[in-house]
């Protein structure tokens, strides 16, 4: 996908949220949440991190990744699964019509400050 | 010190588009993003619709493409006000182009505004633009088992138009399949048969387009 554009975006987003709470000083944690279904590779979010947070607020940041899973419903049997990737057809009854919820958050939880000192 | 953000990253795009579907609606302009693979037959579908159309819609388009303008000449060939955004390089179009883009564009003149997004099963899905509707294309050449391998794209669509379909006799491309694919990704959307070449199955997709006008 466009994981620079992402991170780029990202990290103005963390810029604007700092300023916004009245906060100074290094961003220490960043926990992000990226769908299992977002289409979005958690390794090129990586890569492209340590490419533009050198010299941003980010820059000595941990960067905590949780990766939500989607559920998907058979609309016929009702069986219900967590899964990685959309099914094709039910595992129970074989039927395609699945409902699946979830899995495509791209989320900035939180962000956590360095204590400044008094 | 903890901030809790909980916001979505995109978020930033996803105001701008907001901000553009208001000036859209304010308008009465129908917004279409037309995403699909290079060569699925974004242009040449865009060019049958627009003769479909003719005298029942006014028609204007933001050409999306890397480099170049072929896309847009072959707009003003059939007298579509056209604005052409070169991304030189980023494979998607964005909520910000947009908003750049439609105001070199007389919106008042137009009943809908079709957006041909960089050929890209992938990135454009990512990326709201202000729409009322997204446009999937699959030409029968690609394949039946896109829907399969690019999900994402096809989830967020409200129609798919596959396309090229007079060739149909040529390629192992299960029309019933696909359609069994988009019903479990989107189910309220409807799955058109186009072939521009010949002309069929069109003005289906035209009068379907018509309904949808804000």
């Amino acid at each position: 996908m466009h994981e620079v554009a992402l991170v780029d975006a990202l990290i103005a987003q963390v810029e604007e949220e700092v300023r916004r709470a009245g906060a100074s000083g290094r961003v220490v944690r960043l926990d992000l949440s990226i769908g299992r279904l977002s289409g979005v590779s958690v390794d090129a979010i990586r890569f492209a991190l340590e490419l533009l947070a050198p010299g941003t607020i980010v820059e000595a940041a941990e960067v905590e990744i949780r990766q939500p899973s989607a559920v998907a419903r058979c609309a016929v049997c009702g069986h219900c699964a967590e899964i990685d990737q959309i099914p094709v057809h039910c595992p129970r009854c074989g039927s395609p019509e699945i409902v699946v919820e979830g899995g495509r958050e791209l989320l900035l939880e939180s962000i956590e400050l360095e204590e400044s000192s008094p | 010190m903890k901030i809790i953000a909980a916001k979505k990253i995109l978020k930033a795009n996803e105001q701008l588009a907001e901000a553009n579907r208001a000036a859209f609606n304010a308008a009465g302009v129908l917004v279409v993003n037309m995403v699909g693979s290079p060569g699925s037959g974004k242009t040449t579908l865009l060019e049958a619709l627009v003769a479909a159309l003719r005298g029942r819609m006014r028609i204007a388009v933001i050409e999306g493409d890397i480099a170049g303008s072929i896309d847009a000449e072959r707009m003003e060939a059939i007298g579509v006000p056209v604005v052409q955004i070169n991304t030189e390089g980023a494979c998607h179009l964005d909520a910000t182009m947009i908003a750049a883009a439609s105001r070199g564009l007389e919106l008042a003149a137009a009943d809908c505004l079709v957006i041909e997004n960089v050929g890209n099963l992938v990135c454009t899905a990512g990326f709201d633009l202000g729409e009322h509707v997204r446009l999937v294309l699959l030409s029968v050449t690609e394949g039946d088992d896109k829907l399969v391998k690019y999900p994402a794209i096809f989830r967020g669509s409200h129609a798919l138009v596959i396309t090229k379909c007079d060739l149909l006799a040529h390629v192992n491309f299960r029309v019933e399949r696909v359609a069994a694919d988009m019903r479990r990704l989107a189910p309220d959307a409807p799955v058109f048969q186009v072939s521009a070449a010949r002309n069929e199955g069109v003005s289906t997709l035209a009068d379907w387009l018509i309904q949808r006008r804000p």
